[in-house]
């Protein structure tokens, strides 16, 4: 499982935040914020210098404590998952796909015609589908 | 799955009731007010895009996402390909349809020329939303000279 | 100028693209109006419109004759249903006198995608299809009164719509909306 699930719009303000543990929220979101700069030039240097145009990115940055890993859509919104170091069995096949599933999800969200673009996610039913991806129950 | 006949029947209510509205509400206009449709259709080709280019890898750049637009896009809402695309590598491109949906059931004639806006609009929205999501913000317009042909028009907003 | 790999499933696509233009279409409505109930009225009549232009467009596609009694009438809608929705609905729950049931709908492609936000609750967000149904069938001399029993927006398990017959219409020309 991932401890932190988190979508951030195209103009870098967070829609939606889950963790697994809610006195680590803030340190999270931290770790969050600071990884957007990484996911920027990620892109920056994938467009010019290679042909690479997977949406997921791979590891942004790792820690002693936690791994912290970014997929970008096409729609220019960021997807961040944080797992725990010291789970091991989380290998970058099994992120990309819960990215997949979060990204279907979202995808699924924004066609709901009551959903309006751009605000924050605040649907019960994406929340418990978002949490059982991270949960890795789904 | 759902026959195709049916979006070009909702097709028709939309226009329809867009027209009764802005009659309501302003009755003394002398020009249709068109703008709800084309927003209906930024709404719709603004999430409509979100799932399309879901298992898509990474567009290159605009001229790239263009292309994207004049054929998977268009396909998938209009049974075909643009037939041309023209850009005068300024952030003006011209997508050409020569034989637009919307207009291969009607007859070419000066009197049905004049409604030609009512069944261009929806999808001028559509193009301008899918392309809003996909960060590239712009005007789109069409120009109907002949029937059933179209020509769209996108005016990249450089910000 | 074509894209190397195209993965895009056309109908699924037209499908996804009837959804959500109805969406929008709501959604926009619920601005103009202001007030469910309007709206679904006002989708109602909208769907009356598209019936009667389906119910000619379903004739000519199957060359399907005069029905002989409501069960006929409702075999070929379950099959309308399947060709326009893409999604067949059971018919079921007769009444005693035969003149009233239901056509349940395990999934509505129309609502797949939909969350009614709190305060709309009481929007009958499909209502378009018992418009469709009492526009065509009226094509067909038959007066009909057609509305919602459940719905899988408000949380029931499927959504079932139900029919009843109300009498046959003897003039050869439809009557008009009142």
């Amino acid at each position: 499982m991932a401890i932190c699930v988190a979508i951030i719009g195209k103009d870098n303000s967070p829609k939606y935040f889950a963790c697994s543990n809610p006195d680590d929220e803030i340190n999270l979101q931290y770790k969050v914020l600071s990884s957007l700069d990484v996911i920027e030039e990620k892109l920056n240097t994938a467009n010019k210098v290679t042909d690479f145009r997977e949406l997921f990115l791979g590891t942004l940055y790792s820690l002693e404590s936690h791994k912290i890993y970014g997929y970008v859509t096409n729609t220019k919104i960021k997807f961040i998952i944080v797992v725990d170091s010291t789970n091991t069995a989380l290998r970058d096949n099994e992120i990309r796909s819960m990215f997949r599933k979060i990204h279907s999800i979202y995808a699924d969200n924004i066609c709901n015609p009551f959903h309006i673009p751009g605000e924050p996610i605040t649907s019960k039913s994406f929340h418990d589908k978002a949490t059982s991806i991270m949960f890795g129950t789904v | 799955m759902a026959d195709e006949t049916v979006f070009d029947f909702l097709h028709s209510e939309l226009v329809n009731y867009v027209i009764e509205q802005s009659e309501l509400k302003n009755k003394d206009a002398k020009d249709e007010d068109l703008s709800n449709l084309e927003y209906l259709g930024f709404s719709t080709g603004y999430r409509m895009i979100e799932r399309l280019t879901k298992e898509m890898p990474r567009f290159k750049d605009e001229l790239d996402t263009m292309k994207f637009i004049c054929t998977d896009f268009w396909t998938a809402i209009y049974r075909k390909q643009i037939d041309n695309l023209r850009t005068n590598h300024q952030g003006v491109y011209v997508l050409q349809d020569n034989g637009f949906r919307f207009l291969n059931n009607i007859s070419n004639g000066k009197q049905y020329l004049e409604l030609a806006p009512r069944y261009v609009t929806f999808t001028c929205g559509v193009v301008r939303g899918g392309l809003a999501n996909l960060g590239i913000n712009s005007l789109v317009t069409a120009e109907v000279q002949s029937m059933p042909s179209c020509k769209f028009h996108i005016q990249v907003q450089r910000s | 100028m074509s894209r190397s790999s195209s993965r895009i499933d056309t109908k699924k696509v037209n499908s996804e693209l009837v959804t959500l233009t109805y969406g929008a279409l709501v959604a926009q409505m619920i601005k103009d109006l202001d007030n469910a109930d309007d709206v679904s009225k006002q989708l109602e009549r909208l769907g009356y419109n598209m019936g009667i232009r389906i119910v000619e467009d379903f004739l000519s596609k199957t060359g399907s004759g005069r029905c002989l009694d409501l069960k006929d009438t409702a075999d070929k809608v379950q099959m309308a249903f399947k060709m326009y929705l893409g999604v067949q609905p059971n018919v079921a729950n007769w009444s005693a006198a035969g003149d009233e049931f239901s056509f349940i709908l395990d999934s509505n492609p129309l609502t797949e995608l939909v969350e009614l936000p709190d305060d709309l609750k009481n929007l009958k967000y499909c209502n378009i299809i018992c418009g469709v149904l009492r526009g065509a069938l009226e094509m067909v001399h038959l007066d009909v009164q057609s509305w919602i029993v459940q719905d899988q927006l408000k949380g029931d398990s499927n959504t079932e719509i139900r029919l009843k017959f109300i009498r046959r219409l003897e003039d050869s020309i439809p009557a008009g909306e009142d």
